[in-house]
């Protein structure tokens, strides 16, 4: 396989530096707007559907990223783009389901719904699950902008006589340690806002690409008659090869997958809900779906297209046997001029950090709420006043940063032996959503789902998981709908449907039989000793586990074992967790989340439709962070006194940027005039003279 | 040559096994009352969430049929164009409606 070195000019470089010194000092702006935690991670709840849509983007097209769409573009044609346009068969789960259970119960993260819906155990095995998710997809973003940067650089530097060799782990520290800058010190506000900046850039370099490609193969007619059939087909093979089959990608990607993303990467969470209300993050999803993500397929994927065509026409140029991870360098450094190059490659490697920047600030938040505060719970740590203690999980959050970055640059170990990052990252989203995936879906839409049904489906499911990653060819086999197994990376995506079909059928046979449980466990309670016959089971449980853990012995004994902790995880758990479905559930579940506005207003929400206000602020003295507008304004607006209000800067293309939420107080009689205290002003970020827009929320 | 299982039989699956995932999610939140077709705003995204699901099948039918030599390649296009236009004059118009 044919690899490059040395891509690029000296004005490729120059570009380059600039892009990135002015990227870091847009972030650096923004930063100075994050004041506490909740803008750190969040942004203040405050952003218009557009700026989140450009930034999911940013993120979402780095992840998916140029290079590993470009790879499989030019290995297999326009197909590269199936799995940016298969993501709608959940759309109405996510807006009317997950993401306003998640905005209306005020959770933070992902394990933090786990524990209100389930148990505190459920929250600590998916605070496990996810941190190992998100870090191994810090490795996979770490991983390709070293594919990508690789080709540029020379095979080796000498420095003060010595000779360094370019490495792809050496690569990788230094992006990572550049990466870490502008996060740690910014917060979600600065990556929302450099997303905002790199989601046109990126989609105009990868156009532009496009162009370029197809100026250079003569026009459109050429490049589309240059490609054989098989290249123009917008779907692969049903199951060959195995490296790249439709079967597989469906359930790995377009099922696994758009759960996964949609459902539990805390990144794009956090995304919506730094959204102003839920409305608007249904319309940022919705339209990133709809329109964006068709035309991102065509700028990630279009420079393996027309590699492709050029390697038909002028082999000599492009040849067949390029490694694909470097088709897209290659291509570009063909196509653009000096300079443009430069532009294009800083916006790829500008997107891929905006990626591994999201995903290392969710981990963060994650550490944080979910890690931090327990912990500092659990030892009964005070740190005096909120603002004190904002101040010092602020800090911890930074360092947290920093953890996580390293951790990622060493997660990227494990996935750097792949032929591909396409099927590194098919592999690892296979592997690790299945139970995650599975907890949160039933979670949400099935109020029977129990606590012990949970936890089970976390553990039993990761045993059979395991079993099938050891036995591929006996577990994995009857479900691969033909496909060929690679004895090097054994069915890298159809795992998916096996891990999913476990996880799914362990829950539902834990939830179905509940009341069985429930009687068992009764009975063991009846008995003197009963304490000590639980911990006994709990043991035996620990052991079983082990033993498939370890694979202990033979798959039949593995098998039973792992049946056997099928049986007593859920009877412990039943024992020793306390769950009641009625509490448990409220506000929580789709079925619930009527009562979820509720409890989120405080009161009965108001949907009558009203107008939007304009007004100007001033200030009144006292403590409560309520706003006072004119009577005929709330008229206007058709609020009450209690409803909830969102007040922003006029200016709509700041995109809520300068905002508050906060709630109606008794009217007064001065039109055009709200007023507020000074705590709000300085939250809202709000200009002394400047108009403001209200409008009532819910 | 036979390219059926390259072009309609990936299409029949990823829209036979997609489709009863995105009508099962429409029936579940309705059930569930989350989507409740009496808010005028909620009749808005069904709108858009049907014609998601029509944009898409149409979508990926007209490449295939491009790829296939059916049809040119710039039919796709204008479809596609046509839809667009489709969508956000409708929507629009949905969105007046809400107002009143």
């Amino acid at each position: 396989m044919q690899t490059f070195h040395s891509i690029g000019t000296t004005t490729d470089w120059i570009v380059m530096v600039v892009y990135f010194m002015a990227i870091m000092l847009f972030g650096s702006y923004f930063g100075r707007y994050t004041k506490n935690t909740s803008d750190f991670f969040f942004g203040g709840r405050r952003f218009s559907w557009w700026l989140i849509t450009m930034s999911i983007v940013a993120t979402g097209v780095g992840s998916h990223s140029f290079v590993k769409y470009s790879a499989k573009g030019f290995e297999h044609g326009i197909a590269s783009s199936m799995t940016y346009l298969n993501d709608w068969f959940f759309i109405a789960f996510f807006m009317f389901g997950w993401l306003p259970i998640i905005v209306y119960s005020k959770v933070r993260s992902i394990p933090e719904y786990f524990e209100k819906r389930f148990s505190p155990s459920s929250r600590f095995i998916a605070t496990i699950l996810l941190l190992l998710y998100m870090i191994g997809y810090i490795g996979i973003g770490f991983l390709t902008l070293g594919k990508a940067v690789i080709p540029m650089l020379p095979s080796a530097f000498v420095i003060l006589g010595m000779t360094v060799p370019v490495t792809l782990m050496g690569a990788i520290i230094v992006i990572a340690i550049i990466t870490g800058i502008y996060i740690t010190f910014g917060g979600q506000t600065a990556v929302i806002f450099t997303d905002l900046l790199q989601g046109f850039i990126l989609l105009f370099a990868g156009l532009l690409l496009f162009f370029f490609g197809i100026t250079y193969l003569g026009g459109f007619d050429i490049f589309w008659n240059l490609l054989p059939v098989e290249w123009k087909l917008p779907l692969a093979d049903f199951n060959q090869p195995s490296n790249f089959n439709f079967v597989g990608i469906f359930w790995q990607d377009a099922i696994a997958g758009s759960i996964g993303f949609l459902f539990m990467n805390q990144g794009l969470i956090m995304r919506f809900m730094a959204c102003k209300n839920v409305n608007e993050g249904r319309k940022a999803a919705g339209i990133n779906i709809l329109f964006v993500l068709p035309i991102s397929a065509i700028v990630v994927g279009n420079a393996g297209w027309v590699g492709k065509a050029i390697s038909i026409a002028s082999p000599e140029v492009v040849s067949p046997s390029v490694s694909p991870d470097q088709i897209f360098v290659v291509v570009a450094n063909i196509i653009a001029s000096p300079g443009m190059f430069g532009f294009i490659m800083a916006a790829l490697t500008a997107a891929l950090m905006s990626t591994v920047d999201t995903l290392i600030n969710a981990t963060a938040a994650i550490y944080i709420n979910d890690v931090h505060r327990p912990v500092r719970q659990f030892l009964k740590k005070s740190y005096g006043t909120v603002s004190e203690s904002d101040r010092k999980e602020l800090t911890a959050a930074r360092y947290a940063s920093i953890a996580v970055t390293t951790l990622g640059v060493l997660a990227v170990l494990a996935f750097k032996n792949f032929p591909t990052v396409y099927e590194a990252h098919g592999f690892f989203h296979s592997t690790l959503t299945p139970p995650l995936v599975v907890g949160i879906f039933l979670g949400v839409f099935w109020k029977r789902f129990t606590a012990s049904a949970v936890i089970t489906t976390f553990v039993g499911g990761v045993a059979l998981m395991i079993l099938g990653a050891r036995y591929p060819g006996i577990l994995i086999a009857p479900f691969d709908h033909g496909i060929e197994m690679n004895e090097a990376h054994p069915y890298s995506y159809i795992r998916a449907l096996y891990n999913t079909l476990v996880c799914t059928g362990v829950g539902v046979a834990v939830a179905y039989t509940t009341k069985f449980q429930l009687s068992l466990v009764s009975n063991i309670r009846s008995k003197p000793n009963n304490k000590m016959i639980m911990n006994g089971l709990l043991v035996v449980a620990i052991l079983l586990f082990a033993t498939v853990l370890f694979g202990i012995s033979g798959i039949t004994i593995q098998l039973v074992a792992a049946v056997g902790v099928m049986i007593l995880v859920p009877l412990t758990v039943t024992y020793f967790v306390h769950y009641d479905e009625e509490v448990n559930t409220v506000g929580l579940t789709a079925g619930s989340i009527n009562i979820a506005r509720k409890q989120f207003k405080g009161s009965e929400p108001n949907d009558q439709e009203g107008e939007n206000a304009f007004v100007h602020w001033k200030l009144i003295e006292g403590e409560e962070r309520v706003m006072r507008f004119s009577e005929n304004d709330m008229a206007l607006m058709k609020a009450n006194v209690g409803d909830l209000v969102y007040l922003c800067d006029k200016r709509n293309w700041m995109g809520g940027l300068k905002s508050v939420h906060s709630v109606f107080a008794e009217p007064h009689s001065e039109d055009g005039i709200v007023y507020m205290t000074a705590d709000l002003a300085e939250s809202g970020l709000f200009v002394e003279g400047r108009e403001l827009k209200a409008e009532k929320e819910m | 040559m036979n390219l059926f299982s390259h072009s309609w039989l990936p299409f029949i699956y990823l829209y036979g096994f997609g489709g009863i995932l995105f009508i099962a999610g429409i029936i579940i939140t309705m059930k569930a009352g989350s989507f409740d077709l009496k808010r005028p705003k909620h009749k808005k995204w069904m709108w858009i969430l049907i014609f998601g699901f029509v944009w898409y099948i149409a979508m990926h039918a007209l490449m295939t049929w491009a790829a296939l030599g059916t049809i040119s390649p710039y039919v796709v296009l204008y479809t596609l164009l046509a839809m667009v236009a489709i969508f956000i004059v409708v929507t629009l118009r949905f969105g007046k409606g809400a107002k009143a």
